[in-house]
């Protein structure tokens, strides 16, 4: 062998790890993205032509519902941004700046509607809002106003802000207590009054983490499923990812509109992320040790009104769809006033053989899997990412942060083109393997950010000490790097256990005829069967899931 | 503008732990002091009674004839209200703002106008040579000319006193060096009254008209960096100064010694009857015996052993041992190895002693 091919065999060997995965990064998410953009130009490449180039796209422009509704879905979004910020900056400033008693139950309270999944919440407020809801029984019939005016865009917009206005309390939160003291201290010496503090010094630092938790808050509006699927047909609010499903499942079916309009939905998550991104740089920042930060004394007055915001965004974002779901899941016959109480409905469906079991081990079994997949290669995969530098390095980056910002209705009708496509010969499609392929795409990201974050924060050293004494690559990652990143690969497990429990919108797009997932038996239920029992699935849902993290947060502190 | 500052018998406590004893010193318009001491010796303290970030227990600050702290009379002027600037230790710069526009923040809240304040903030980067940096953000700076742009928004403002945190502990040797002597030229220039906290004594000397040597909450010795160092006044002020042998000696009749056994040329009736003895390193001269021992008039001549040796470039510094366990460090200019019989010398007159 020529010292050149050997060197150049030692070259791909150390560049196989970083190969692998960037290949399979690419085979996963690469490959369904690339097929659905390339649909939605030509829109019969499936059937091997290359006609009808940028048709759908030609369609969206000319018709004017279409248009609208485009337009619709960005203000939407807009407009649960802009609420989320009007409710969760105050409740950050209190968590942050003040004295006001009791922040680990104000804190507590921002966790609840964070970890309900925003179609339950709505779903529940129609059973409070709808005629005939519990708001008619309690009050004796709403006003006919506020019924149209929750049945419409801004009822929509609430019900929305109301699950996401805690991402931008805890993230106004955080870059509030990391703004050191001496920032504060440098402007007063220099003569700073308290406003010319805030609007000089403040907000300003404060403005990246608005922008930011602002960028999650509209992706994940805009990227949506639940909320525009169970509210929008009722406010007559069509909704781009409500819309893109109801071209995928129904008749007619148009797979390249559907495809145009998720590339478009996809352009639009892009460039909110770089817009973002771009304003957060323009604001200034740059990373803040954190520190000590002052505490601004609250008087009687103040502390009422703090804990009075928090009470009523507690009251409307978590009590009273709480309440709504669980009397619901209890009710035997409605009649006049409150309905009699009956566990019937949890028996029902958690009877031996009845579809809400199947429903139920079908979702546990595969959130299982995907988050033991998820974990496993994404662990690799971060560590792979994190301890590589060069094209390649780039590349991988860029797919893993793929799923993070694509929506996940995209991603779904993604990957239906790329495993329906005629070169596949897997019978992959319609069966649950679908199902877990599209969870593991979905939200490996989980995995990944965790491992990152612990990753990065490991000096290669510590590795590199290993290696000097003679342990192969191998033997590095599994007695030096696994054991450190087993914390953060725990929290991703649970984190992605959660979420793919109560998963919506892959489920439904992409299961197999005639199985349930928990969320697709609460979403059919609540539409076409049995509000009880979707609703009695809703909470043996959240409960189960909710155990699962109380049991993990106990675990973790007691290690 | 630059102002004189006083503090009287001012105490202060946290809980139960009383940090400041009646600190009293007085500082003339245009004089930098340092305050100077082991870390929790109280000077940080100190200095946050004089921003206005602490209120004093007790006692008075003033500065000309304004009382700004006294807590019987009910007075503590916010910091916003001082009109003193600050240097931080961590320069804390607003990431936000840009030089130029951290330069000029004090400006603006003074309401001083557009085109002097533009004249102004290049006056002060100009200052701390750091004109050509004005369109940049902190971010993208240098320790060095972080700190050197937090110089310039404290004297931008043209502060009544200007006060720095221990500017230079967060930078690298060389640049320390550098920028200690740059400060020390600004404050001659701008004749403006300092109060500088550190704990290096090297910045003490170089910037102080006057040192205040703390610790445990107590001003050991106020004095010039010259009088510190030539005539410490306390044990502590004695070993924290310079690299000093500091030996207990005893008096018994007409005899002063080191344990017991070596003799000491000093004059009974003017030292206390027990003390230490501070002998300046430098002024310890250790030779090898056989060398020929000069008994040159008036110096101390001790015998010992080499017990350490390391080379310091132009000489080598010896710690050697004596006989009663005493240890004495001294330079010499031969290469004694550890064991080596060695005369060590240093000069009779000026002994200084402090008092136990």
């Amino acid at each position: 062998m020529t010292p050149e091919l050997r060197a150049l065999r030692r070259h791909a060997w150390l560049q196989l790890p970083i190969l692998i995965c960037a290949l399979l990064l690419l085979l996963a998410t690469g490959y369904p993205l690339l097929l659905l953009f390339a649909q939605s130009l030509f829109p019969d490449i499936l059937g091997g032509s290359l006609e009808g180039f940028l048709d759908p796209y030609r369609r969206i422009v000319e018709t004017e519902a279409l248009g609208q509704m485009i337009r619709n879905s960005l203000l939407w979004a807009g407009a649960v941004t802009v609420v989320s910020w009007i409710m969760g900056i105050p409740c950050g400033y209190l968590l942050a700046r003040t004295n006001l008693p009791g922040k680990l139950w104000a804190r507590l309270s921002l966790l609840v509607p964070i970890m309900t999944p925003p179609y339950i919440a709505a779903l529940s407020y129609i059973l409070v809002m709808q005629h005939g809801g519990f708001a008619d029984t309690l009050l004796g019939g709403l006003p006919d106003g506020l019924r149209a005016w929750f049945f419409s865009f801004w009822g929509v917009t609430l019900v929305m802000a109301l699950s996401s206005f805690g991402y931008v309390a805890l993230a106004v939160e955080a870059a509030l207590s990391a703004i050191p003291r001496r920032l504060e201290d440098a402007a007063q010496m220099l003569g700073a009054r308290w406003y010319q503090l805030g609007a000089l010094v403040l907000v300003p630092l404060l403005l990246p983490a608005i922008f930011n938790s602002g960028l999650l808050v509209f992706l994940e509006a805009i990227s949506n499923f639940g909320v525009p699927a169970v509210m929008g047909t009722r406010a007559n609010l069509p909704l781009l990812p409500a819309e893109i499903f109801y071209l995928v499942t129904s008749w007619p079916i148009d797979l390249p509109l559907a495809t145009s309009l998720s590339s478009l939905l996809c352009l639009f998550a892009l460039a909110t992320l770089y817009v973002s991104r771009w304003l957060a740089a323009k604001a200034g920042g740059g990373t803040l040790k954190a520190s000590e930060s002052a505490l601004h004394p609250l008087g009687p007055l103040g502390k009422c009104l703090g804990w009075g915001l928090f009470l009523g965004l507690f009251l409307l974002s978590a009590a009273l769809p709480y309440a709504a779901m669980i009397i619901t899941s209890l009710a035997d016959a409605w009649g006049e006033g409150l309905p009699a109480l009956t566990l019937g409905h949890y028996q029902a469906i958690l009877a031996p053989g009845s579809r809400g079991l199947e429903a139920l081990t079908t979702s546990l079994g595969l959130s299982i899997a995907a988050a033991t997949i998820c974990v496993i290669i994404g662990g690799y995969i971060a560590y792979v990412n994190v301890r590589s530098t060069g094209p390649l390095q780039k590349l991988l980056d860029g797919l893993a942060m793929l799923p993070r910002v694509i929506p996940k209705i995209v991603v779904a009708v993604g990957l239906i083109l790329a495993w329906n496509a005629p070169w596949i010969h897997l019978d992959v499609y319609n069966t649950l393997w679908m199902l877990l392929l599209a969870y593991v795409v979905i939200y490996i990201t989980d995995a990944l950010n965790y491992s990152n974050t612990s990753l990065t924060r490991m000096s290669p050293s510590m590795e590199h000490a290993a290696a000097m004494l003679g342990a192969g690559r191998a033997r590095v990652f599994f007695s030096i790097v696994l054991p450190q990143l087993k914390p953060a690969l725990l929290a991703a497990w649970v984190t992605t256990f959660i979420v793919c429990m109560r998963e919506l919108v892959a489920s439904i797009l992409l299961l197999p005829p005639g199985a349930d997932t928990t969320a697709t038996f609460i979403f059919n239920q609540f539409e076409q069967g049995d509000i009880t029992m979707a609703m009695a699935m809703a909470t043996v849902t959240i409960v189960l899931t909710t155990v699962v993290l109380i049991l993990f947060r106990v675990g973790r502190q007691e290690a | 503008m630059t102002a004189s500052l006083q503090c009287t018998a001012i105490t202060k406590q946290f809980q139960s732990q009383v940090v400041l004893k009646e600190i009293s010193l007085e500082l003339p318009a245009g004089e930098c002091l340092v305050l100077l001491g082991p870390s929790g010796c109280g000077k940080t303290t100190l200095l946050n009674i004089i921003t206005g970030m602490h209120q004093a227990d007790g006692g008075q600050l003033r500065c000309d004839d304004e009382i700004l702290d006294d807590r019987s009379q009910g007075i503590h002027q916010s910091m916003q209200r001082r009109g003193f600037g600050m240097v931080f230790q961590d320069f804390s710069l607003w990431p936000h703002m840009t030089v130029a526009g951290n330069v000029e923040f004090g400006l603006k809240i003074q309401g001083v106008g557009s085109r002097e304040r533009r004249a102004r903030v290049m006056q002060a980067l100009e200052q701390v040579q750091m004109t050509e940096f004005a369109d940049r953000r902190p971010t993208t700076l240098s320790g060095g000319q972080a700190q050197r742009v937090a110089i310039a928004r404290a004297l931008a403002v043209r502060p009544r006193v200007l006060l720095m945190d221990e500017p230079l502990s967060a930078l690298d040797a060389r640049l320390r060096e550098e920028l200690k002597s740059e400060i020390g030229t600004l404050l001659k220039e701008t004749g403006t009254t300092a109060v500088y906290v550190t704990h290096d004594q090297s910045e003490a000397f170089t910037l102080a008209d006057r040192v205040a040597l703390m610790y445990q909450g107590r001003i050991e010795q106020l004095d010039t960096p010259e009088a510190l160092y030539a005539r410490p006044s306390t044990r502590f002020a004695a070993s924290f100064i310079g690299a000093s042998n500091v030996i207990p000696y005893r008096q018994e009749g007409d005899r002063v010694t080191l344990r017991d056994r070596h003799d000491m040329p000093l004059p009974t009736h003017a030292i206390p009857p027990k003390g230490h003895l501070v002998v300046r390193r430098e002024h310890v001269v250790i030779e090898p015996v056989g060398e020929g021992t000069r008994h040159l008039n008036g110096h101390v001549v001790l015998e010992g052993v080499c017990r350490r040796r390391s080379f310091l470039g132009d000489r080598h510094e010896i710690l050697a041992g004596l006989d009663g366990g005493l240890e004495i460090r001294g330079f010499s200019q031969h290469p004694l190895r550890p064991g080596d019989p060695v005369a060590i010398r240093f000069p009779g007159h000026g002994l200084h002693v402090v008092a136990d």
